[in-house]
């Protein structure tokens, strides 16, 4: 049974709706759990670089090994060598942080002018570029970023340069796409009879007007892949090293004490990923919902 | 009956070949800048690794004239790889080659298995939400769960499923150390499937492209016409909604599931490429990480020629264009 | 053969199918109280501007709408030879409509329930009974199926020729019936490879073949070259003649109805304004039409016209928007007939459809005494 209902009465200026009945209460919830973890990394970013942390992350306390959460000044529990994990867990977010803003920059610059020169030039150039994507395309990105590792064992920096550039294909196959798409509906060749120039074309009619969208679900699920991608190398060991806090690396070491019962250590993290990683994602499907007007009928 | 339209498919197959050649030779020399330009002199040493016998190694450097120069090097190394011969591995003093054939059928059975794992449960759920989206709670819930499993690591996913098929089933689900002989080894391949199938990040996405692409579909004018002639909509909607997008989505995502591999198979002790290549990167052993990034991106390359095939053959007419 | 006699083929009293505009949380009324009669062998043309319900009633009548909540209420009498039904019978338990003022402000809608009940009332009717044609009949085709294969499908859905050669010689018969050129090799080609005139033969090949009692034919024009459209009207036509079938045609295009219907009714804003006789409604005489069907037929330039290139008539203001459906008269905004003695009563009150002589109906105050 599905219930409709109309409120607005017989005639109304609907576009003074108030902003949650303008939208779907889905995707604003989304949005607005998106936003909640995107201010809560920020804050502990710069209460991480500021180092006001409840302990010192890498203190050690023989007394309290492995406590669970709530137990007396650890709220969130100690792991296998008593280091706070509250503290750890804010530390973590220094690892991914900078490393994945700059993934996510390089992804989307590049991947804006190969998609605008494809999409917008056509050709052989475009011909170039698929070619160009597509052979970034078929390596898998952590058998890459494992070469990589293997020839030069860069810092996380470089790693997350090479993660920036296997990012690229998806943001400029999307925005060539979405040019393409303009140009069939003929709204490219009407810019161009209305006398506006290339770069205002370019610049505010199609990335502006028409690649919001994309461009922000682009950003923040490449922010979600690049917090995946370090924790993932930092579980593996290539990554920040022990004693030093990442989220990757403190699942991995309680791991060791996982298979003996003792789960909180390697899940306290696991959950951070969990749920950071999800409010990234629904924050750009719920913005992309709303920027996309896709209200129903 | 349609038949099967060979033209169209030796057509595309060629066309598709050639790209996938290309690409290849593109890989190839990639991995060839990555390890040229690596400190060391690594290269010489891959080209080293690539000779029988010690006292034609020693030699090298002089008796090839040509690999002194970058492309000569290259070429060199690439007609080596090309005859199989994928250099010596470092670590354990053997030629990769033979080695490499193993760990790939392991990664191959991993991840086909992890593929119809994704879509078992990937394919009913986007069908349900297509047809029943309207009943808004059990929609929700189901996009939810994608959500959530998506964004759970692996890693810790794994250890959660050797937890409990452990303490729950009795079984011990690293494969190195299972006994073979034990009636129910098959069983504990099935979890590294299991996780590696649900846990990869890619199931959220599958479920939603597929979802989707489905809806589109369903509101194409042709299904409309399907639904007024009182004919079977299923019938005409599933090339389009189902067949092709199921196999689009196989191919894109190939090289995430072997990059999840890696993670699996190091929770698993899986004797994959993944491992492998781990091992390697530790170990710095370029012939091994240079003959997995090869065959990895070869992997990638053939499903993505295997799915442009399959779309030429339902629908004859795209090729021509 | 006495129910066929007294009654009509398709008898629709009072339909209505809404959507919903989520973001206005409010009703879409696309159609709203709709009742129309197609005799049997006759044609009944539907016209009216884009969006005033035309496509929508007829896609309610085939059982098509998938957009919530679709059809919430009214009655659709399908009298055939073979079938004798109400299409909505029984479906308006799944329904619960709040009014308030006459207007509906509530739905409840068990949609699944709805379709499934729908589905079995149109079971061996859609597509049998009643067959339907659409706009644009190059995307109403299967792009992956050849020609031959769908129209052999329908052959073998609801005819006696089940084998795959009766069937699929059958609709071979049916391509070279509606004069598509080379029809064995049409038959074989996918839909890509014809021109649009020459799908939509094919598809009016495919609704035929089932020799339904009923065709709908949904814009069956529109989006075609002029040459083509003027083939097509040729070839439906013909086929009226030959095979007396009953037509709702639905077009916006005046001269496709006039050569076409023998009874016409016009829609402004989701409801009929005017319904009659083609040569009544469509003729000379302005002062027995609804203002909205003489300003339409004004809009369309004469030969006369076009010879002086005198400027074209349009209609005033904007297409009614069946969200905000005012109060009064919905072509009041746009009336030019409104007399001061009537002013009132067509800002305030919706007008009924009234018969001003008999077989013509009118909904307009203008014809209230």
């Amino acid at each position: 049974m599905k219930k409709y209902t109309q409120t607005s009465g017989e005639i109304g200026d609907f576009s003074q709706l108030p902003i949650w009945q303008k939208y779907a209460w889905v995707d604003l919830l989304y949005v607005s759990y998106g936003l909640l973890i995107v201010a809560l990394v920020l804050v502990s970013y710069m209460f991480g670089m500021l180092h006001w942390l409840p302990y010192d992350p890498q203190q050690i306390n023989m007394d309290m090994l492995m406590a669970p959460p709530f137990s007396q000044g650890y709220w969130l529990g100690t792991d296998f060598m008593g280091r706070d994990i509250q503290s750890r867990l804010i530390m973590g977010i220094q690892a991914y942080f900078l490393p994945g803003l700059l993934a996510v920059s390089i992804s989307l610059l590049a991947g804006v002018m190969l998609g605008i020169l494809s999409g917008y030039l056509g050709g052989k150039i475009e011909t170039v570029i698929t070619y160009i994507t597509n052979l970034i395309d078929s390596f898998p990105r952590l058998v890459l970023i494992l070469l990589v590792v293997a020839a030069f064992k860069p810092d996380i920096y470089y790693i997350m340069m090479v993660m920036g550039i296997t990012g690229i294909p998806a943001v400029a196959t999307a925005i060539a796409n979405k040019i393409r798409f303009l140009a069939q509906k003929n709204f490219i060749e009407a810019a161009i009879a209305l006398g506006l120039r290339t770069r205002a074309i370019i610049l505010k009619h199609i990335l502006w007007y028409n690649c919001r969208a994309l461009l922000i679900i682009q950003a923040t699920l490449g922010m979600g892949e690049a917090i995946l991608l370090e924790t993932s190398l930092s579980y593996l060991g290539f990554g920040v090293q022990e004693p030093v806090a990442s989220w990757g690396n403190m699942v991995q070491s309680g791991a060791n004490y996982f298979l003996q019962g003792n789960f909180w250590p390697s899940t306290a993290p696991a959950l951070a990923i969990l749920f950071t990683i999800l409010g990234f994602n629904l924050l750009g499907d719920g913005l992309n919902n709303i920027l996309e007007d896709r209200r129903g009928r | 009956m349609t038949s099967i339209p060979l033209r169209a498919i030796a057509y595309t197959l060629i066309k598709e070949l050639m790209l996938t050649f290309l690409l290849l030779l593109g890989v190839s020399f990639i991995i060839f800048a990555i390890l040229y330009a690596a400190p060391g002199d690594q290269f010489n040493i891959l080209l080293e690794g690539q000779l029988p016998t010690e006292a034609a190694r020693a030699g090298i450097r002089d008796a090839m004239g040509v690999a002194q120069s970058w492309y000569g090097q290259y070429f060199s190394w690439l007609l080596g790889v090309l005859s199989g011969n994928f250099g010596t591995s470092v670590r354990t003093g053997l030629p990769v080659a033979g080695e490499l054939i193993n760990v790939s059928l392991n990664t191959l059975y991993l991840t086909l298995g992890s593929m119809v794992v994704t879509l078992l449960f990937a394919i009913p759920v986007a069908l349900y939400s297509c047809v029943r989206g309207h009943v808004v709670a059990v929609g929700w819930s189901l996009t939810m769960l994608g959500y959530i499993i998506s964004a759970l690591p692996v890693f810790w996913l794994g250890y959660i499923a050797i937890y409990i098929s452990i303490h729950v089933f009795g079984i011990f689900p690293l494969v190195s150390m299972g006994n073979p002989s034990q009636s129910n080894a098959w069983l504990s391949t099935l979890v590294p499937i299991l996780v590696l199938g649900l846990g990869s990040g890619t199931l959220s996405e599958v479920i939603r492209s597929l979802r989707e692409e489905l809806s589109r579909v369903m509101a194409e004018d042709y299904v409309r016409t399907a639904r007024a002639k009182g004919a079977s909509v299923w019938r005409h909607a599933f090339k389009e909604g189902m067949l092709i997008p199921v196999t689009e989505i196989i191919a894109a995502k190939i090289p995430f599931i072997l990059g999840g591999a890696v993670i699996v198979e190091q929770i698993f002790n899986w004797p994959g490429m993944g491992r492998m290549a781990w091992q390697a990167a530790q170990d710095r052993d370029f012939s091994v990480i240079m003959g997995i990034t090869l065959v990895a991106a070869t992997f990638v390359r053939l499903g993505s020629l295997l799915q442009r095939i399959i779309c030429t053959a339902v629908n004859p007419h795209q090729a021509n264009e | 053969m006495a129910v066929l006699a007294t009654q009509p083929l398709l008898k629709i009293e009072n339909l209505r199918t809404y959507f919903y505009a989520r973001s206005k949380h409010s009703f879409i009324r696309a159609v709203d109280g709709v009742s129309l009669e197609v005799g049997h062998s006759e044609t009944v043309g539907v016209v009216g501007e884009s969006g005033s319900g035309k496509s929508i009633a007829a896609m309610s009548v085939m059982g098509l709408i998938s957009n919530g909540p679709g059809v919430i209420g009214g009655s659709i009498r399908f009298t055939g030879r073979r079938v004798q039904r109400d299409l909505l019978e029984g479906l308006d338990k799944f329904v619960n409509v709040k009014e308030r003022h006459g207007r509906v402000m509530v739905v409840n809608k068990d949609e699944a329930g709805w379709q499934k009940a729908s589905e079995r009332q149109m079971k061996n009717l859609r597509g049998k009974e009643i067959a339907m044609i659409f706009q644009n009949p190059r995307a109403s085709l299967n792009p992956y199926i050849t020609v031959g294969e769908q129209l052999t499908e329908a052959v073998q859905l609801h005819t006696l020729y089940k084998t795959r050669k009766e069937a699929s010689d059958r609709a071979l018969y049916w391509l070279e019936q509606v004069k598509i050129d080379s029809p064995r090799l049409r038959f074989n080609s996918y839909p890509a490879d014809l021109s649009g005139g020459m799908c939509q033969r094919a598809m009016i090949a495919m609704a035929l073949s089932s020799e339904p009692a009923l065709l709908i034919a949904d814009e069956p024009t529109t989006g075609l070259d002029a040459t083509i459209q003027s083939k097509i009207v040729n070839l439906l036509e013909e086929l009226k003649s030959e095979t007396g079938i009953s037509t709702l045609l639905i077009s916006h295009d005046i001269s496709v109805i006039s050569r076409l219907a023998d009874r016409v009714a016009v829609m402004y804003g989701g409801a009929v304004v005017e319904y009659g006789q083609s040569k009544l409604v469509l003729g000379e005489d302005a002062s027995i039409k609804h203002p909205y069907t003489a300003a339409l037929l004004a809009s369309v330039p004469s030969e006369q016209q076009i010879r002086d290139k005198a400027s074209l008539q349009t209609i005033e203001g904007d297409v009614l928007d069946t969200i905000n459906v005012p109060a009064g008269c919905r072509f009041y905004a746009r009336c030019n007939q409104i007399t001061p003695e009537i002013n009132e009563k067509c800002a305030s009150h919706h007008p009924e459809l009234r018969e001003i002589s008999p077989g013509h109906q009118v909904r307009c105050w203008r014809f209230s005494n």
